[in-house]
C-alpha cells in the first residue's frame, strides 16, 4: 500500500472516530440521551471513569482522533512517528477503558467500542506508514 | 525511530491510564469492591424521582409503604423480582410512590445498611444505595456489609459523593430517621418484613396481606386504592 493511500486510510477512519467522540462528548457535557443498543451507553457515560481531571474521556479521544488526522496530511518523519504513537496510546488507553466497562462499570458503551475497533484499525496503518516514503 | 515512537506511546498511554486510575482512586480514598446489577438498577431508576427514602412523584395519588431490613431474604426477593415491575407499572407512571420505612431488627449489617442508605438519600439516591445491597446481599450477620462493598456501592452510583454518604451515616440527622421510622413501624403493629402498607396519600394507610412476593401479590391493592 503506498503512503497516500495509507494517509487517505488514516485520515477516513479519524473522522470516523471524531465523529463518535464527538457525538459522546456533546452527549456528555449536554446530559443528553445517548442511541444505544448495549444499554449501557449512559451508565458508562455518568460513571466517574468517564472524565480526567474534570475532562471528559471522550473530549480526549476527540482531541487524540483530530492530531491522527492531522497527522495524514504531513509526510515528515516527526509526524509519522507522532500518528503511530498517537494510536498506540489510544489504543492502550482504549483498551483499559474496555476493562473498565467490564469489570467496574458492568456496563457496556456501543459507541466506546466501535471508537477502540477504529484505534485497532489505526495502530497497523499508522506503523505501515513509518515505512513508507513513497 | 520505533523505539522513539514505542516510547512516546507507551508515555502517553500510559499516563492517560496512570492518570484516570489516580484519579478515581482519589474521589474516594481507600479500597471498594465493585457490586454487581448496576445496570439493573440504573434501569430501574431511570427517570423516576426520589426524594429522601421516597421513590415517585410527591404527587402520586397512592402511597405505598414498604417496611423491610436490608438484611431480610425475602426483602431481598422482593426488591429483586417485583420491586421493577412495580416501578414500571404504578411508580414511573406517578401513580404510586413507594416509601421504604426500614427496618433493622435482623442485626448490625442492617443499621450499617439503613444508615448508609439514608445517607445517600441526602442526595436523593436511597433507592440506588438500597437496590444496590439487595442485589448483593449477604448472609445475615456475617458482616456482609463491609466499607469495601458500600465504597464500591457508592462509586456505582452517577452523581452520588460517595465521602459525603461515608462521612454523613452516623450523623444525627440519620440517626433520627432510623428512629423515627422504628417509631412508625412499631405504630403501625409491623412484625415481620417485607411488610406493606398502602393508602391514598397523605390519608390513612392499611396493612396489606399479600398473597405472595411476587408483584401479582401486591397489585390488586394498588388498584384498588387507585381506584377509590
Amino acid at each position: 500500500m503506498t503512503d497516500r493511500r495509507l494517509r487517505v486510510a488514516v485520515a477516513a477512519l479519524s473522522t470516523i472516530g471524531a465523529g463518535i467522540t464527538a457525538y459522546l462528548t456533546y452527549a456528555h457535557v449536554t446530559g443528553s440521551t445517548l442511541a444505544c443498543a448495549t444499554g449501557g451507553c449512559e451508565i458508562v457515560q455518568r460513571s466517574k471513569y468517564s472524565e480526567l481531571a474534570g475532562i471528559p474521556v471522550a473530549a480526549l479521544g476527540l482531541a487524540g482522533y483530530v492530531v491522527l488526522g492531522a497527522t495524514a496530511a504531513f509526510r515528515t518523519d516527526l509526524v509519522r512517528a507522532a500518528g503511530a504513537a498517537f494510536a498506540l496510546a489510544g489504543f492502550a488507553f482504549g483498551g483499559y477503558l474496555i476493562y473498565v466497562q467490564i469489570a467496574l462499570i458492568d456496563a457496556f458503551c456501543q459507541w466506546c467500542l466501535t471508537s477502540d475497533g477504529v484505534l485497532a484499525l489505526l495502530v497497523p496503518l499508522t506503523i505501515l506508514r513509518l515505512r513508507r516514503t513513497v | 525511530m520505533v523505539a522513539v515512537v514505542a516510547g512516546a506511546a507507551v508515555l502517553l498511554g500510559g499516563g492517560l491510564i496512570a492518570a484516570l486510575v489516580l484519579t478515581t482512586r482519589g474521589s474516594t480514598g481507600s479500597h471498594s469492591t465493585a457490586p454487581v446489577g448496576m445496570a439493573q438498577v440504573a434501569a430501574m431508576l431511570r427517570n423516576v424521582p426520589q426524594n429522601g427514602a421516597v421513590l415517585g412523584s410527591p404527587k402520586a395519588p397512592v402511597t405505598l409503604v414498604e417496611f423491610a431490613d436490608p438484611q431480610c431474604p425475602y426483602c431481598g426477593d422482593w426488591e429483586r423480582t417485583s420491586l421493577p415491575t412495580i416501578v414500571d407499572k404504578y411508580v414511573r407512571p406517578g401513580k404510586v410512590r413507594i416509601v421504604f420505612n426500614g427496618m433493622s431488627f435482623v442485626g448490625p449489617d442492617s443499621t450499617t445498611a439503613l444508615r448508609t442508605a439514608l445517607a445517600a438519600g441526602q442526595q436523593d439516591r436511597f433507592w440506588n444505595v438500597i437496590a444496590l445491597l439487595y442485589l448483593n446481599q449477604g448472609t445475615e450477620n456475617t458482616g456482609w456489609v463491609t466499607d469495601s462493598l458500600l465504597r464500591g456501592i457508592g462509586d456505582a452510583i452517577p452523581g452520588l459523593d460517595t465521602n459525603r454518604m461515608l462521612a454523613s451515616m452516623n450523623s444525627p440527622a440519620v440517626t433520627r430517621q432510623l428512629d423515627a421510622a422504628a417509631a412508625f413501624a412499631q405504630k403501625a403493629g409491623v412484625d415481620r418484613t417485607p411488610t406493606f402498607a398502602v393508602g391514598k396519600t397523605d390519608k390513612a394507610l392499611t396493612l396489606v396481606q399479600v398473597s405472595s412476593l411476587e408483584p401479582s401479590g401486591l397489585e390488586p391493592a394498588l388498584d384498588a386504592a387507585l381506584s377509590e
